[in-house]
């Protein structure tokens, strides 16, 4: 059971203690909890959805999943924020996941994506583990981090990925499984 | 294909480490994301390894750039959240035993009048217990559920008592899964065991309703129940066939 130390931030304990009391039914906390932490979802729900009504529906149906579900937050396992965007990008996934097949936007090579990549995104990071993240990401082979990010960021399906490759799903997957596992072996090496 | 082995570097992973990864990352399609979520409520290894990628990945949320939603959302959700007082004034007088105990129907408050209407019917429904009686009269503690859909969303209360050996249903939300020529059918889910079929159940708005004592025997808190959605009868092959609506776990009243 190794857990990513996960430093508990002044902010982390603040927003758990609001969720304490959300599970109570206070309604005040629940909107301070949301005025903190809404932007980042509805961030990370529109990038996955790209179209803004779907993203606003989605971003409501998240916050009404914490109202309902914040007794189950368990600040052994995540952060407050870690456990709200993991229910924000599960239900993002799953709404694009729902739309008509043909409704996808045509996207360009989500490996085009590499271009925004480590580089670009360091300069926004301010977290210690983002940086670290970033940084293990970086150093994979390029096609497996860019498989990752765009399954992560922009909720591409192995499938498709792998049609736009052209390789099988297989050794798309295998790509993928063999980033992820270097990426942990790597943040877990760098805390030692 | 699939029967490939494994590329090198992969030597050793596991299934269920594999799929705990595709679900982090979230490339699956459709139906084996489905898949996955309900592994996830049967299976704690499977949860623990998902939510430990989950957790290693998260930071990476740091590079998407946060953006305030408009002011309509927020309002969108509190019209969701605030309960029409209606809930706190008509308390009812009697001390109304376990199943009317705040465990059972805390955080269904905002299903509103729905809920309103069920907890009526429970409360006029004879029962063994007396009102008033402690839950762990006899054969173990009372056990409640709350059956949630995908989303969380409650859909069906159970409760379970063991002195009269009945589970006993409400429903919350009314369904809109009323299919002509489908029903719904009531399944466990103990530990790592398929699910066993307790019976084609109805939870048409407004009915409580008993299983038989025999299929209940050895309930306990930590299973889970399930719904699905099956042709008229119950299932033809004894395992759920169509769509599971609604799952909870089982836990002291």
């Amino acid at each position: 059971m190794s857990r990513p130390n996960q430093p508990v931030t002044a902010g982390a304990t603040e927003l758990a203690a609001l969720l304490v009391r959300v599970a109570d039914g206070d309604a005040a906390a629940f909107q301070a909890f949301y005025d903190r932490t809404s932007a980042k979802l509805f961030g990370v729900i529109l990038r996955i959805l790209i179209e803004r009504q779907e993203s606003e529906d989605v971003l409501q149906e998240v916050y009404l999943i914490v109202w309902r579900k914040a007794a189950t937050f368990d600040a052994s396992k995540a952060s407050p924020i870690t456990w709200a965007a993991t229910i924000a990008r599960n239900r993002a996934i799953d709404r694009l996941r729902a739309r008509p097949p043909r409704a996808h936007v045509p996207m360009e090579s989500a490996f085009d994506s590499v271009d925004d990549g480590p580089a670009q995104d360091a300069g926004l990071i301010h977290d210690q583990d983002a940086r670290r993240i970033a940084v293990a990401l970086a150093a994979l082979e390029p096609r497996h981090a860019a498989a990752i990010r765009a399954c992560y960021f922009d909720g591409v399906t192995y499938d498709e990925l792998a049609a736009r490759e052209q390789v099988p799903v297989g050794t798309l997957k295998s790509w993928v499984r063999r980033g992820l596992i270097r990426l942990r072996d790597q943040l877990e090496g760098s805390q030692a | 294909m699939s029967q490939q082995p494994q590329p090198s570097g992969l030597d050793g992973l596991t299934e269920l480490e594999a799929l705990a990864m595709d679900h982090a990352l979230g490339g699956g399609s459709r139906a084996e994301r489905k898949a996955a979520e309900l592994r996830l409520l049967s299976d704690p290894e499977f949860r623990a390894a998902v939510e430990r990628w989950q957790v290693m990945l998260a930071p990476l949320d740091d590079v998407t750039p946060g953006i305030a939603p408009p002011p309509s959302v927020w309002a969108g959700i509190a019209g969701e959240i605030e309960p029409p007082p209606r809930r706190a004034a008509p308390q009812p007088a009697v001390s109304g035993g376990w199943w009317n105990s705040v465990g059972l129907w805390r955080g269904l408050a905002f299903a509103g009048p729905v809920l309103a209407a069920v907890a009526v019917a429970v409360l006029v429904q004879p029962d063994a217990v007396a009102p008033g009686v402690p839950a762990t009269v006899a054969g173990g503690p009372a056990l409640v559920a709350t059956l949630a859909d995908a989303d969380g969303r409650p859909l069906i209360a159970a409760a379970y008592d063991p002195a009269s050996g009945q589970v006993r249903f409400a429903p919350v939300a009314a369904g809109d899964q009323s299919t002509a020529g489908k029903v719904p059918e009531l399944w466990v889910i103990e530990g790592k065991n398929p699910p066993r079929s307790l019976g084609v159940i109805d939870i048409a708005a407004g009915r409580s309703q008993a299983i038989p004592r025999d299929r209940l025997a050895g309930l306990k808190a930590g299973a889970i129940l399930a719904i699905s959605i099956e042709p008229t009868g119950g299932s033809p092959t004894g395992a759920p066939t169509g769509q599971v609506i609604a799952t909870g776990k089982l836990s002291a009243a």
